[in-house]
């Protein structure tokens, strides 16, 4: 059989791109990506109007109002706006984050010129409706029920609302008593105060005509005006070590520490130690949980990053019985990691990391998506060469080195499940 | 777009469907076995045997496959499901000749004992995962009930005791019977090299032994035709009610299967469709929604509800209610022209995408054998008329029927156990 080359040594001239920018008067940042050979056009609306916004007690503001601001919007009603949208075949969508409120849409090109008013009306004249509030607050609490049905999900917010200093963990989807507690009022504050163009990216990617969108934004953006937002105070973290009792036949295990955001040039070295201990199929923590051992179903590690902070995540379901080898195996492989690196290890995590960048480019929606996270992130957008690059300067001493001096320490460890698991102390001091 | 087909001496077929322009080569093994194929001893073997494919041959080890893949930089998968087992990778177009050798070498695996008995470990977790998880086990239940003696009725998954009790050479001897070359189409969509990819079949599946299949199509005995079930799984620690109705729809081989996709989405889509503004919008429940599911020789249409317990009841007649209005004062023009744009604008945007193209593309060849391009079926979506959709409509009545499951905390209510019994 022929030799096995990894791509790193083969991997093709990097796809032909071409990335576009420009800011408006106002503040709105402007992105795009040509994708040629896609009959579609993906475009994202990101406000900065994330839960980081939510407020004291407000826990579950920014999604109720972004749910709030698709109920009627300029001289349409809700069921117009869905109605307009669809019948145009018009995939569209819309979430809240830690930093956004997002509308987005992906469509064939030629109705673009159809969606653009429609998102203009929700993020320029929503009705924001007192009779739709109450309908719109049950929507939220609904989906806050079912988000208590599963565990995982479970798991993995307590575990941001403790690592991270608070209100950045904070659950977006909310909290039910101050769900409960959100006025009308509260709803038009807020989105007066952040649904706003400074801070605001709108990315489009696919098959796009710059100059006529950029037109079409500023006649429909261009004499918005209000002033900035406000910052955010940033206040402490949760503790390290919580079990939340429940009643299941697994037992949820989610572990953090904190690496440095992407924004920083060593992200790609954490980043990239992180795919090593847990990123593929031939990870450390996939190979030794659960195909050498057969503990469990799912186990990963991965980089979460938000624009100040960031973290090692790592995540395993098991049965109650296994947990705690579960937990003492991912542990010992965590404080494995450091100066085990093997060179074939990162070739790998630097072909998956590479191939799956070229393959994004076959969606208009993952484009769009990406360039607005990188701008979000860094100010700028990086071309593709420039990330491919920037992989290929990854070595083991650059990981290595970066590992020496960011030892994984001060885990944040939660556990969900029957029975409470024990954390050596070493482990969070 | 281009596709292309060759069949090997021993049966196995080789299809492709070629985009210039993809950037990416999808490579899929789709096997003609699913949880329907099995016996009762075999409960579960096709999904478990899914798992011991990745363990490794007689001279590939488990780690050294999940290298390969690694070190390909493929994003590399596998699912089992009633009716089919696949096997798939997305890589750049460069490395296709080293995926398809890679998946074909898999499809023969060495099936250890020592790795059968670690991964059994496994694939009981994946079983508890699930049971931890809404809707809590309401459609496996519904199905089987729904389906009763039908092939179909079987979940994929297998029981706790199927698993527990199941010895290596059951899934040996499966493996022999089902992984026959006729029983298999290598199917690669995107940037493909035909040419490579039929030498590549040639070296690695040229030598498998072709064996005759028996025909899968089993006599359908539709539980749910003889009138409305309902079934209750109590979980008092869950938090919302789940509710799960399958009635009858048209199956994979019916032309009516199109027209039935889109009563669903008019009726039950997860945005704009009647369900969502009846409950969702209001917030009276979480999920409303209905779609259409086909198999080789059945259909049917699947109702997922999720609420607060206490409404469970008072909304699975509202959702008859929306069924029942829809069948007697019929759909109107615009919601079913909106639904069709719709459909449309989403296959369009599926269409674009090659490693999405492989699961269509694979399982039409495997179940029908024929080839349905993007095109074929936006024609077929587009030329729909709301007569199709009121004919299936009366075909297939959605409302006073169908099995009907409840997984949650809602207690036995006798109220609702009447109407069980009344049947």
């Amino acid at each position: 059989m022929s030799l096995l080359l990894p791509i790193a040594a083969n991997l093709p001239e990097p796809v032909k791109q071409t990335l576009h920018s420009t800011t408006l008067d106002n503040g709105i940042v402007l992105l795009g990506e040509d994708l040629p050979g896609l009959e579609s056009v993906a475009v994202a609306f990101h406000t900065p109007a994330g839960a980081v916004h939510d407020g004291p007690g407000r826990c579950g503001l920014a999604t109720l109002s972004g749910e709030m601001m698709l109920r009627g919007a300029g001289d349409r009603t809700s069921r117009d706006i869905v109605e307009v949208l669809e019948g145009s075949g018009i995939q569209w969508a819309q979430s809240v984050s830690t930093s956004h409120a997002s509308f987005a849409g992906a469509m064939v090109a030629r109705q673009l010129p159809t969606a653009l008013p429609i998102y203009a009306d929700i993020l320029r004249r929503p009705r924001l409706p007192d009779d739709e509030l109450e309908n719109a607050r049950q929507m939220v609490l609904q989906n806050l029920a079912g988000t208590e049905d599963d565990p995982a999900h479970r798991a993995m917010s307590a575990l941001r609302q403790l690592h991270y200093p608070h209100p950045l963990g904070m659950p977006s989807e909310g909290i039910s008593a101050d769900v409960e507690a959100i006025g009308i009022d509260d709803v038009r504050s807020f989105v007066r105060g952040h649904v706003v163009p400074s801070g605001m990216i709108i990315a489009i990617a696919g098959r796009i005509d710059w100059d006529d969108f950029v037109t079409r934004v500023e006649r429909l953006f261009g004499d918005w005006s209000t002033d900035d937002t406000s910052a955010v105070a940033i206040g402490n973290r949760g503790e390290r070590i919580r079990h939340v009792p429940h009643d299941s036949q697994q037992t949820h295990i989610a572990l953090a520490w904190s690496v440095p955001p992407y924004r920083h040039d060593e992200s790609y070295e954490a980043s990239a130690a992180l795919s090593v201990l847990g990123g593929g199929s031939s990870s450390r923590l996939f190979s030794e949980v659960r195909e050498r051992r057969g503990l469990c179903y799912s186990v990963s590690a991965g980089y979460h990053t938000l624009r100040d902070y960031a973290s090692a995540i790592c995540y395993s379901g098991t049965s109650a019985a296994r947990a705690q080898e579960t937990l003492d195996v991912m542990l010992a492989e965590i404080d494995r990691l450091p100066g085990t690196i093997e060179e074939a290890e990162l070739d790998r995590v630097k072909s998956r990391a590479k191939s799956a960048l070229v393959m994004q480019q076959e969606s208009s929606a993952a484009r769009a998506a990406w360039i607005a996270r990188q701008w979000y992130h860094l100010g700028t957008v990086r071309s593709l060469a420039e990330e491919l690059a920037r992989y290929d300067r990854l070595n083991v001493a650059s990981v290595e080195g970066w590992l020496a001096a960011n030892r994984p320490a001060g885990l944040t460890v939660v556990s969900l499940g029957k029975e409470p698991l024990e954390v050596p102390r070493e482990v969070s001091p | 777009m281009k596709f292309l087909h060759e069949r090997l001496p021993n049966g196995l077929d080789v299809i492709a469907e070629v985009t210039d322009t993809a950037l990416s080569t999808s490579i899929g093994f789709f096997v003609k076995t699913g949880a329907r194929d099995e016996t009762d001893a075999e409960w579960g073997v096709s999904h478990f045997l899914e798992h011991m494919v990745f363990k490794g041959t007689s001279d590939l080890s488990a780690d050294e496959i999940n290298r390969r893949f690694d070190w390909m930089g493929a994003s590399a998968n596998a699912f089992t499901s009633e009716e089919d087992t696949a096997y798939h990778a997305a890589v750049l177009p460069e490395q296709q000749i080293e995926a398809t050798a890679l998946l074909a070498r898999m499809m023969r695996p060495a099936l250890r004992e020592e790795d059968f008995d670690t991964e059994k470990l496994v694939i009981l977790e994946e079983i508890r995962m699930y049971d931890d998880q809404p809707p809590f086990g309401a459609d496996d239940r519904c199905r089987a009930t729904f389906f009763g003696h039908h092939p179909l009725a079987r979940s994929v998954l297998g029981t706790v005791e199927s698993i527990e009790r199941m010895p290596v050479e059951t899934m040996r001897d499966y493996h022999r019977r089902r992984y026959s070359p006729g029983n298999i189409v290598l199917c690669a969509t995107g940037a493909v090299d035909f040419e490579a990819l039929v030498e590549s079949a040639r070296q690695w599946c040229g030598d498998w032994e072709p064996l005759a299949i028996p025909p899968r199509r089993a006599p359908l005995d539709l539980r749910a035709s003889r009138g409305p079930t309902l079934e209750l799984l109590t979980r008092p620690t869950s938090t919302l009610e789940y509710a799960v109705r399958m009635s009858p729809g048209p199956a994979g081989n019916d032309d009516d299967r199109f027209a039935a996709k889109l009563l669903a989405a008019i009726l039950g889509d997860t945005s704009g469709s009647r369900l969502y503004w009846a409950m969702v919008d209001t917030g009276r429940a979480e999920q409303a929604s209905c779609h259409h599911q086909d198999f080789l020789d059945a259909g049917m249409f699947a109702t997922q509800l999720s609420c607060d317990p206490e409404d469970a009841e008072e909304l699975l007649g509202m959702i008859d209610e929306v069924y029942r209005g829809a069948a007697e004062k019929g759909l109107d023009r615009r919601e079913f022209e909106q639904n069709r744009n719709k459909l449309a604008g989403r296959w369009v945007l599926l269409g674009e995408r090659p490693r999405r193209r492989l699961f269509d593309v694979g399982p039409e060849w495997a179940h029908s054998g024929d080839y349905r391009s993007v095109a074929d079926d936006l024609r077929t979506i587009e030329n729909l008329s709301l007569e199709d959709v009121h004919r299936v409509l009366a075909r297939w009545p959605l409302h006073g029927t169908g099995s009907t499951v409840l997984a949650g905390p809602l207690p036995l209510d006798p109220s609702l156990e009447t109407a069980s019994e009344a049947q």
